[in-house]
């Protein structure tokens, strides 16, 4: 077995293979940096290149690409607050409050390096889970992985941050959204209303992209001037590598979770990254600084989500059963090569196997070296003035969501998510629980039920595995139940999230008519899916009439909590800002901040939307064209020869594009006509 | 253009209407741009864009010429109605990537993966407005046939208004976890229990695995919503399921191994279809019966009726001629023929053959002078099997199709 590992050491030494580990890892790092695309895209450019060279080759070319897209992915995150990818959105909570206080470059430090040793430990774990994996794979049955998904979606509970109704008002309408389209049992469509588009069910990129990402940048393209504060490293490099010793810990917690995670088939490495996340929150004594600027919750996801891709494999190679699509694609390219996976590839190929492991770990060291030296430039982003980012961002995350299903729907779906997004975050919910909620709800339904139809009654809950998930579950419940108790009898305190409650400034609209309508919008959308799932069959309608009848509870109380509210302190102002709101957009005189902001937000999701008006009409190209100009000229304010420029150079990248990588423009109807 | 432009300014926003904003905060905001820099600005760009869409259109794809004889300056354009990263996307692109280096004046490849509906919508597309130039391949798979054969309403595209320019076909098995207490064929019949299939979808390619449990009159109740055929034998080795089904290309990982072992027992191959249109032995299988032979096995004589005859008709649809390439009925006869030969040559080219063996799951590329008139026989679908096939659904799993 030693001899095999070294061998393929020393293989890795041809310099044609290093040449390729190298390419692909640049490669992979320049998709993950672009929103929306990630692995699936850096295997779909390099996989055609492939065919034709050696098997070896073609792995560390693809391994390269694969090992290092999730540790450049957080950079946008971390920068921009606009995910490279879904599971990058867990490092944003805290990387991006980082950066905000001026910390991007220890933010990005301490990504990096935890990305580098997810990397490592996953293809350790790769190594050693070889002998460990099948009956690792056939221990977890169906009522495991159903617990799992349940231990998945009370993560919202813990990610809540306090206000556990609205997370779990969050999540729950997670999971409803995440049930559109085809059910898992009878194959019925679900809430699609006729819509054979809606029959796959919504993009999780575009879900991704537009809750976290567009939001943020309506929330931010007022800034027309970029920070002032100087961006300091916090000390050197070698506080940021000591600070991050001191956690490892979760490093090492991280990147189990994530192999656990990536080796079960169906979890997927948003969901896993998320688990990482929440253990991390879960297990913290102090809890309070999650979610603006933790480092605790940089660390473990970071290494997490490299580490999937680790575990990933190990399903892809031993069973032939590809956790996601990058690895079906690798799969795919190992066939054409007529290497057949399956148990008999350790014997077979043993050598590909450690050239795979030792591709993977090189690839995590160097990805995060070519990272590592790139923060201090890199951080340099955050003096452009948003206003000016915020212009690209949108065409580029567009168009990499538009690649995943070459659909114009999908758009209009992230644009819409968008305003939602913006309004969970003005209002105070947390939008991590409705992200997990909407991953977690096939898997939930499907393992669910495939549990009740193949075990007899409640069997399953007597099964060892699904006890170790209950008391998971419970233990904690009872322990903060029973803390509850003795904080109430000590100190009388009648409400239990008040130490989070004093100037939250991701919140600004909290408490206002706004978070009244979100409330609003919660009850109504959970009553028309309780309303619209009457017509399901039996099967298919339990679980959303279940879920939506738990959501009209919890928005219930919401609902009750925020009129009330209203009714204690109405005052003129909220009288005004209620006229604003029916009045809409128009100009008003400047009062408070948020209402400013507030319009500004909505201004720029009618900017958002009159772009892919443009894009429905004439086709991709001329919405940028007008689009960007304008955008940076009116909104942004950007001086006339960095409008022009920044045009033209995008201008030429989307001519060049389509001919260099396999990427496509959203086509108009105008296109149709030419 | 100054509609464009003031189409796109929120509405209400007057041209000061912001003036108010930048005095709120502490230093002094970049100065507004005059109008007319605006104008000229996005005006200037926005011609440049449509010049480049209108003129680029034709310059970079000049109207085609595949009539004379080559492919030269053309790019041929696969449809993929599904997602990138599944089998029919690695097939189609691993073809596309071989069969542009066949065709004369090697013509460019783009793939094009229009993923919706579960390969309709991409279909529906390409059955509405594909070109008929011969530069726009639909690439066909079980997904999209098979809601065809049901007669889906949201189906609008017909196999019939479609040629075929290859097809390549594939097979499969069905096995038992030899724990429930099966050893052979006859396992399937008169128990005390009934065996439990493990499927993903009634109204997918599981539908001619119940096809011939039905046939056989095999004692098997179904339970549907698994993710793929992959975890499908996860749950079979696991013992949460009895019976599955794994196609050529997944077998050699899913079902060898634990074959070998005795924990699976190899019951029958579902067989493929010669040219006669009857069901013979798979080439990869040869030493398996077919589904065919099981049924003489069970009931002592040979399977005939409509259950049969709905059988071979979905074994041809989604096994023996299960993915291909198919242009518009429309398409010149001249450019068709082009690009079937091409698909021949390349078909029976013994380096490719080596190459693709494992992608094309050991059945051969069919591209012959004869294969429009077999795909067309297979793909014809008659209306007492649709109404025995959509009747068993409705009947059995309670699915009525739409």
């Amino acid at each position: 077995m030693l001899d095999s590992a070294m061998a393929a050491l020393a293989s890795l030494a041809d310099p044609s293979l290093l040449i390729m580990l190298l390419i692909g890892t640049v490669a992979g790092l320049i998709m993950g940096l672009i929103p929306g695309l990630g692995g699936t895209g850096a295997v779909a450019i390099l996989l055609p290149i492939t065919f034709g060279m050696e098997p070896p080759q073609a792995l560390a070319l693809l391994i390269g690409a694969l090992a290092v897209v999730h540790t450049s992915d957080t950079v946008s995150a971390v920068l921009l607050g606009a995910p490279g990818s879904a599971s990058a959105s867990v490092t944003m909570l805290d990387g991006y409050s980082m950066a905000k206080k001026g910390q991007a470059a220890r933010a990005l430090t301490l990504a990096f390096l935890s990305s580098m040793a997810g990397g490592i430990i996953g293809a350790v774990g790769l190594t050693l889970a070889i002998p460990l994996a099948r009956p690792l794979v056939l221990s977890f049955a169906s009522p495991e992985l159903f617990m799992l998904t349940v231990l998945g979606v009370s993560l919202a509970a813990v990610l809540s941050r306090g206000n556990i109704i609205k997370g779990v008002s969050a999540g729950l309408l997670g999971l409803i959204l995440g049930m559109v389209g085809t059910s898992p049992t009878t194959a019925e469509e679900r809430f699609t209303f006729g819509s054979l588009f809606l029959g796959d069910g919504l993009s999780l990129v575009a879900v991704a992209l537009g809750i976290f990402g567009l939001a943020e940048i309506a929330s931010r393209a007022s800034q027309r001037r970029g920070e002032k504060q100087t961006i300091s490293l916090g000390g050197g490099w070698g506080q940021g590598i000591r600070e991050w010793l001191t956690h490892w810990t979760q490093v090492i917690r991280g990147a189990l979770i994530g192999i656990w995670a990536g080796v079960l088939p169906g979890v997927g490495a948003t969901a896993g990254t998320w688990m990482a996340y929440g253990q991390a929150v879960a297990t913290a004594k102090d809890k309070r600084q999650f979610g603006k600027g933790d480092p605790r919750g940089i660390v473990g996801p970071e290494s997490a989500n490299n580490s999937v891709e680790a575990g990933d494999l190990i399903p892809t190679l031993l069973f032939g059963i590809p956790g996601g699509v990058p690895s079906a694609m690798l799969l795919g390219m190992l066939l054409t090569y007529g290497i057949q996976p399956g148990p008999s590839i350790i014997t077979e190929h043993l050598d590909l196997m450690y050239l795979i492991v030792w591709s993977f770990a090189i690839a995590s060291v160097l990805g995060a070296l070519l990272c590592f030296l790139s923060v201090k430039q890199l951080a340099k982003l955050t003096k452009v003035p948003f206003a000016i980012l915020a212009a690209g961002l949108v065409a580029i995350m567009l168009l990499g969501s538009f690649q995943e299903g070459g659909q114009l729907g999908d758009l209009w779906i992230m644009i819409i998510l968008g305003i939602f997004g913006w309004l969970l975050k003005s209002t105070g919910f947390p939008r991590a629980p409705f992200l997990i909620g909407f991953v977690l709800a096939i898997p939930l339904e499907r393992y669910y039920f495939l549990t009740d139809s193949l075990y007899e009654g409640f069997d399953w809950m007597a099964r060892p595995g699904v006890m170790v998930f209950l008391a998971i579950l419970i233990l904690p419940m009872i322990w903060a139940f029973i803390k509850f108790i003795r904080a109430r009898r000590h100190t009388n305190l009648d409400d239990g999230h008040r130490d989070e409650q004093p100037e939250d400034d991701e919140a600004p609209l909290k408490n206002s008519n706004w978070s009244l309508v979100a409330a609003g919008i919660f009850a109504v959308a959970f009553a028309a899916a309780l309303i619209s799932s009457a017509s399901f069959s039996p099967e298919a309608r339990l679980v959303p009439q279940l879920v939506s009848t738990g959501g009209l509870i919890f928005s219930g109380i919401l609902l009750f909590i925020e009129i009330r509210r209203r009714l204690h302190d109405r005052t003129p102002k909220a009288d005004e800002t209620l006229a604003e709101e029916t009045e809409g957009i128009r100009t008003q005189p400047a009062k408070a901040g948020w209402t400013l902001d507030a319009k500004f937000a909505l201004k720029t999701f009618l900017w958002m939307t009159g772009f892919l008006a443009l894009t429905a009409a004439f086709g991709y190209l001329i919405a940028v064209t007008i689009f960007i100009p304008a955008f940076l000229l009116i909104v942004a304010r950007a001086r006339l020869k960095v409008a022009i420029i920044y045009t033209g150079v995008l201008y030429i990248v989307l001519l060049a594009l389509p001919s260099l990588l396999p990427i496509d423009l959203p086509q108009g109807w105008l296109n149709t006509l030419v | 253009m100054t509609s464009n432009k003031s189409s796109l300014e929120p509405p209400g926003v007057s041209p000061d209407g912001t003036a108010g904003q930048a005095e709120q905060t502490e230093q002094p905001e970049p100065p507004k741009h005059s109008r007319r820099t605006i104008l000229a600005t996005v005006g200037a760009f926005a011609l440049l864009g449509t010049a480049t869409t209108v003129l680029g259109g034709s310059l970079l794809n000049p109207p085609s010429s595949t009539e004379d004889g080559d492919f030269s300056g053309e790019t041929l354009e696969f449809l993929i109605p599904l997602a990138s990263g599944g089998g029919t996307d690695t097939w189609a692109r691993f073809i596309g990537t071989e069969l542009t280096n066949y065709v004369a004046g090697r013509p460019g490849f783009a793939p094009v993966n229009e993923a919706g509906g579960e390969g309709i919508l991409g279909t529906n597309r390409f059955a509405r407005s594909a070109k008929t130039d011969g530069t726009e391949i639909l690439v066909g798979t079980a997904s999209t046939v098979v809601p065809w054969v049901l007669g889906r309403s949201a189906v609008k595209y017909s196999f019939e208004d479609l040629k075929p320019v290859v097809v390549n076909g594939t097979g499969g098995v069905i096995y038992a976890r030899a724990e429930a207490g099966v050893a052979s064929v006859q396992d399937l019949i008169n128990r005390d229990t009934p065996l439990v299939f493990g499927g993903i979808s009634a109204t997918g390619l599981d539908i001619t695995t119940l096809v011939a449990f039905d046939l056989l009159e095999a004692d098997v109740t179904s339970t549907f919503g698994f993710e793929g055929r992959g975890p499908v034998n996860l749950a079979l080795q696991r013992g949460e399921i009895d019976l599955d089904y794994q196609t050529t290309s997944a077998y050699g990982s899913a079902v060898e191994g634990i074959a070998k072992e005795g924990k699976a027992v190899v019951l029958m191959s579902f067989g493929q279809l010669d040219e006669a249109g009857e069901v013979v032995r798979d080439p990869n299988f040869p030493d398996v019966p077919t589904v065919a032979e099981a049924y003489e096995t069970l009931h002592g004589t040979k399977p005939s009726g409509e259950k049969y005859e709905a059988y071979k008709t979905l074994l041809g649809l989604t096994y023996t001629y299960q993915k291909g390439l198919w242009v518009p009925q429309e398409t010149p006869e001249k450019a068709y023929q082009l690009l079937r030969e091409s698909s021949e040559k390349l078909g029976t080219d013994p380096a490719f053959q080596e190459k693709a063996a494992k992608v094309l799951g050991g059945y051969p590329l069919v591209a012959d002078s004869g294969v429009a008139e077999r795909v067309r026989e297979a793909y014809t679908v008659s209306s007492s099997v649709r109404s025995y096939v959509t009747g068993l659904l409705a009947d059995k799993y309670n699915i009525h199709v739409e």
